[in-house]
């Protein structure tokens, strides 16, 4: 509160007093003002880009595992729980043996590695923006792939398999 | 030597026949769409690596569905569907075991399109539930392409919508599907 409320004084101090009070509040009103604004601003834009965050391309996140094929199903095989906690959603890249490759009418491809001893695979959906240079790839071929782990299929009569999703040819 | 030789053909035609009572995939596609009607927020995701097996001769039909692999346009979508709604760290799979009701009235030696009625049970979100839908077979050259298209209650599973969102994510998703099927060797 201004002085003039709390002490007696004359009317033209008074007047004064009352004058720089208001020019005062106009000042902080204003500060106030834009700074909830430049606040607002900052939510909003945060906000926005959150909602139309994409994707991160998997060459660009690092990598949490890097193991062969016949590693990451046995894991699986053996104890499909732990394996679950240790490797579900993280980021890894896979290495083995080209056992397969399916192509979808769509454009969706996968790459299965392992081999002719097992029934067992790795299978990698790859990334629709990373499907070129899958023409190169043949049975046989030894490659790297990176990928997310999205689980494990179990299954005596048609295969147990890892899958990875997202992926991207390393080398 | 004659003998041997119809023998062996004779042995290789039966086990393929016999053989040829299985058709899978493990590039089977299945859609979802939760998009609020005159929304234009659009909530769908797609998974292309569902395992499918159908035995044509008992009409036994199996779905298995990694939920990590349901794919979103936005990554934060994908990230509440897969933490907060379906909780997929902890319920990583979805599961349906059914039986082709009329599976006798389909013939697979005959390319062509068959409507079937499929009734199991969908195990998600570690709640089962009984499903029944119509779908299609389609016969060519082969191979089986079997498609349906049915709606999934989330709270039938409990899955809850959080009330912030609840006006942007709908009650009911329409799910599809679709898997091209060979036959097993």
């Amino acid at each position: 509160m201004p002085d003039c409320y709390h002490k007696k004084m004359d009317r033209q101090q008074y007047a004064k007093q009352l004058n720089r009070f208001k020019i005062m509040n106009r000042k902080t009103v204003k500060i106030s003002f834009v700074s909830v604004i430049v606040i607002i601003a900052g939510v909003v834009y945060f906000t926005m880009s959150e909602y139309r965050r994409k994707h991160k391309d998997i060459a660009d996140i690092p990598e949490s595992f890097s193991l062969n094929s016949n590693e990451i199903i046995n894991s699986f095989s053996t104890n499909e729980k732990s394996a679950y906690k240790m490797y579900l959603d993280k980021v890894m890249s896979v290495r083995g043996t080209v056992k397969s490759i399916y192509r979808d009418v769509g454009g969706a491809c996968t790459i299965v590695l392992g081999n002719d001893t097992s029934m067992s695979s790795v299978r990698c959906s790859l990334d629709s923006n990373h499907t070129d240079g899958i023409a190169l790839i043949k049975p046989g071929a030894d490659i790297s792939i990176k990928g997310i782990c999205t689980g494990y299929n179990a299954d005596e009569l048609l295969g147990s398999d890892v899958v990875l999703n997202r992926c991207a040819i390393k080398n | 030597m004659k003998k041997i030789f119809v023998f062996t053909v004779f042995m290789v035609t039966y086990t393929t026949i016999c053989a040829q009572d299985k058709f899978f995939t493990k590039n089977g596609k299945v859609h979802f769409d939760a998009t609020v009607p005159a929304s234009p927020e659009k909530i769908e995701a797609v998974n292309y690596t569902v395992t499918c097996v159908i035995d044509i001769k008992t009409g036994n039909i199996q779905f298995s569905i990694l939920m990590k692999g349901f794919q979103f346009e936005r990554a934060l979508m994908e990230e509440h569907f897969n933490e907060n709604y379906v909780e997929s760290s902890k319920y990583p799979k979805a599961e349906f075991k059914g039986l082709v009701n009329n599976i006798s009235a389909v013939n697979f030696n005959k390319d062509g399109t068959y409507q079937v009625k499929v009734k199991g049970i969908l195990k998600m979100h570690g709640e089962t539930k009984e499903i029944e839908t119509e779908g299609k077979l389609i016969i060519k050259a082969g191979k089986i392409t079997a498609t349906a298209n049915f709606p999934v209650q989330f709270s039938d599973y409990k899955i809850s919508i959080p009330k912030i969102v609840s006006d942007k994510v709908a009650k009911v998703a329409r799910v599809e599907i679709e898997c091209l099927l060979d036959p097993l060797k």
